[in-house]
């Protein structure tokens, strides 16, 4: 590899560590925005991440970078991309990875720049160390740095729950739904509770409690060997059949996933329950302005989770190897999950922060628009509670597939009343043995 | 003339030939495949190489991120054709495809009579029939798939305001089918109409003021001049119906856009094509997917063959039906010409 002299020049700006000040020896005009090339970096992002208006102020810092970033609605089409690009060109310099196709991801880690080339050792030190561990290929290579993680807590509709006679305050909430025990048959009855109340459903659709059911676990769709751990799991089948109960208890408002009617169903009192991970709490204030709503719609957000600590998803920012400026998207990688940024991104969208650091910053524990939406909730200090305990579960190459394809068509029909659940435990075994194996 | 045989004059001429003689020589035989070499080289690079490129991967244990896998000969195909999934993605195609194509040629029909007519601002509703053609597919799947909203769409609350029960547009087969057709439909008919419209304007109106002396009404002239006379019309915009209704994938991806499984929660509007690139870009499968890209080439030269009879057939028809008119007449023409003046008709058949 040849390093230009703007290269260099830039390596200095970025003052990333020792490598850019070797490099800097032979730039005598290295400094703030010096560089004599113009560079664009791209990158890919998905979902709300909170990350759109730091650009402005890296490309402010660095005359000579241009960013020119892409979002992409949601994480399964954002799966669909990576997939569609990695097979034939045209990756991004910087793609975000969701931590659920980190198991297709590493199976092709050598196409992602070890970021221990520039620096990644020296600062790994910022993250929970599981983070960094799921960013770590089996032979030690860092692919990634940790944007956010997602700890669960629950959003509810204080004003929908006053309205059932339930508890509306956030401690009573917690309460309510067992505090430091609470458990799933715990929430299922609350739901019916509030369903002989109200005859409402209590949450949107099936499918996200089952998401964060099976993110609790230890083991998820595949066992820490690597094999499947779905077919005879008495443990998520039970869970399954719960769910099934709850749907024909009128519970489920069978809503289409990040759909919601364009956010209309977050504002109409259609749920009053919404299993809430940090970077969800961005998704839910989007839906509920899209749908005409705004803070005094009643949405909060509980110190609780059912079944304990679940982390559902987080993402990782890789540089993939076809990148004509990997220093310079390592660079810019860096800064993004520096501590001061994520604090930024947090306030932005809610994504809890994976950096140390950036955890008991005011900025996160303290006020924000997204305070101001949940009804004043210190939500920084809540996911920082949740956060404690979490375990990184294992995920295996198909763990996307089986959740969207597998698990998808099954759950649909359950939450539609369309089949039982039996039929659909056996439909999802079915596909199972269709599509994986 | 010489009496120079040819194969001599062909030798000495060779010895003789300067280079000028032979460039221009060479310049008549080979230029023209110069000429028309840019198509087969493109054709070559992207429509030869990409085929058996598809091919090769076919046989192929090949997936999306690893790459080329084992050689696998044609168990690939073997197990699309034995994959319920694979006839349930023909049955979706096809069945959108009759669902969109029948009204749409039917109405394209009608409005293209309508337009036909002596009507005020003839230029305006001509663009206007089109312009649902300059919206992309794209931004047609989203309205539609918001109309088509099962618990928030237009469609849903004008039923309930009916009193009706809605509809499960997004979980039913038949009703996808349905409401994937229309966005066809709103896209193409204006399109279709269109062509149709400029057939109908080369129809001679003589054959029209005839018709109506001989007090044939509107209808009548429409169901007997109009139709026949715009076959050949019709039958290219029913192929080109059938090549786009069988690659239909824009509208069933978009419709239920923020589902992960592509083609309805149940895969009950995944059609063919959007069935490949499930199969190659979600399940990483590339060798099937190349598998049934082949199958399908196969099922759509099939139909093009079918439609190529059918319209040979017409075309042949039409012939034969002229020809036997000529020969009557001809007939008619010389039995009378016989019984008055026969050198006449010698004469003119002379000619």
């Amino acid at each position: 590899m040849k390093f230009s002299r703007r290269t260099a020049a830039v390596a200095v700006v970025a003052s990333t560590a020792s490598l850019a000040l070797v490099l800097s020896g032979c730039s005598s005009d290295g400094g703030s925005g010096n560089g004599d090339e113009k560079i664009t970096l791209t990158i890919t992002t998905f979902g709300t991440m909170g990350l759109d208006g730091l650009y402005a102020q890296y490309e402010a810092d660095h005359p000579n970078i241009t960013i020119k970033a892409t979002n992409i609605d949601t994480g399964g089409n954002a799966l669909t991309d990576w997939k569609t690009k990695q097979a034939s060109g045209g990756l991004p310099d910087i793609q975000a990875v969701e931590e659920g196709w980190l198991g297709s991801v590493m199976e092709v880690s050598d196409s992602f720049t070890d970021l221990r080339d520039y620096g990644a050792d020296d600062i790994k030190d910022r993250w929970v160390d599981w983070k960094v561990g799921q960013a770590t290929d089996p032979d030690g290579r860092i692919i990634g740095y940790g944007t956010d993680i997602g700890p669960q807590g629950l959003c509810y509709n204080g004003k929908l729950f006053e309205a059932a006679g339930l508890p509306s305050d956030r401690e009573g909430v917690a309460e309510l739904f067992g505090g430091a025990d609470a458990s799933w048959d715990k929430f299922f009855e609350v739901g019916k509770t509030y369903h002989d109340a109200t005859g409402k459903a209590f949450y949107d659709q099936s499918g996200f409690i089952w998401n964060s059911f099976v993110n609790q676990q230890e083991e998820g769709y595949y066992k820490k060997d690597g094999s499947l751990n779905i077919e005879g799991n008495k443990t998520l089948e039970n869970f399954w059949m719960q769910l099934a109960d709850a749907q024909k208890a009128g519970l489920s408002a069978n809503q289409a996933q990040w759909d919601w009617g364009g956010g209309q169903a977050f504002v109409d009192g259609t749920f009053a329950v919404f299993v809430c991970p940090g970077w969800m709490l961005g998704v839910v204030k989007g839906q509920v302005e899209a749908g005409g709503g705004d803070a005094t719609s009643g949405w909060d957000f509980a110190d609780v989770f059912p079944g304990g600590a679940s982390n559902w998803g987080g993402s990782f920012l890789t540089v993939p190897t076809s990148s004509k400026h990997p220093k310079e998207a390592a660079e810019l990688a860096d800064w993004l999950t520096q501590a001061k940024q994520e604090v930024a991104s947090f306030q932005a969208a809610g994504a809890f922060p994976s950096v140390l650091e950036a955890q008991t910053d005011p900025g996160v524990t303290g006020e924000s628009e997204l305070t101001k939406f949940f009804n004043n909730a210190p939500v920084g200090e809540i996911l920082a509670s949740r956060a404690e305990g979490v375990v990184a579960q294992f995920k295996g190459p198909d763990d996307a597939l089986i959740q969207e394809q597998v698990v998808g068509p099954a759950r649909t029909a359950l939450d539609a009343g369309s089949a039982d659940g039996p039929t659909s435990w056996n439909t999802l075994i079915d596909t199972l043995h269709q599509l994986i194996g | 003339m010489t009496t120079t045989s040819p194969a001599t004059r062909a030798s000495t001429s060779k010895s003789a030939l300067s280079l000028r003689q032979r460039l221009n020589r060479a310049d008549v035989k080979y230029s023209p495949y110069v000429y028309v070499a840019p198509f087969f080289i493109l054709f070559g690079l992207v429509g030869l190489f990409p085929l058996v490129y598809t091919f090769v991967v076919s046989l192929n244990d090949w997936d999306l991120l690893k790459g080329a896998g084992d050689w696998v000969g044609f168990d690939n195909y073997a197990i699309e054709l034995a994959d319920p999934w694979f006839w349930n993605s023909l049955f979706n195609t096809f069945s959108i495809f009759l669902l969109s194509a029948i009204p749409q040629l039917i109405a394209a029909t009608f409005i293209a009579a309508v337009l036909d007519q002596n009507l005020r601002g003839k230029s305006f509703w001509r663009l206007s029939v089109l312009l649902p053609y300059v919206v992309t597919p794209a931004a047609v799947a989203l309205i539609f798939s918001s109309i088509f909203s099962e618990q928030y769409g237009l469609v849903n609350n004008l039923l309930g305001s009916l009193g009706l029960d809605p509809v499960l547009w997004k979980h039913d087969t038949f009703p996808g089918h349905f409401a994937i057709a229309t966005m066809v439909n709103w896209r193409w008919t204006g399109y279709n109409a269109l062509i149709l419209l400029a057939a109908m304007q080369a129809v001679p109106t003589d054959l029209y003021e005839s018709a109506a002396l001989d007090g044939a009404g509107r209808i009548r002239r429409f169901f007997s001049i109009t139709l026949p006379s715009i076959r050949p019309t019709f039958i290219f915009v029913l192929i080109t119906a059938t090549i786009g209704g069988l690659q239909i994938f824009t509208e069933p991806k978009l419709f239920d856009a923020t589902r992960a499984t592509p083609g309805g929660a149940y895969h009950q509007f995944e059609t063919t094509t959007l069935y490949i690139w499930n199969m190659a870009f979600n399940q990483d499968r590339f060798g099937r997917a190349a598998a049934i890209a082949f199958i399908l080439l196969v099922i759509i030269v099939l139909i093009g063959l079918v439609n190529y009879f059918l319209s040979k057939g017409i075309a042949t028809n039409e012939t034969k039906v002229s020809r036997r008119r000529a020969a009557k007449r001809l007939e008619r023409h010389r039995a009378a010409g016989r019984a008055a003046v026969p050198a006449s008709i010698e004469i003119q058949q002379e000619r």
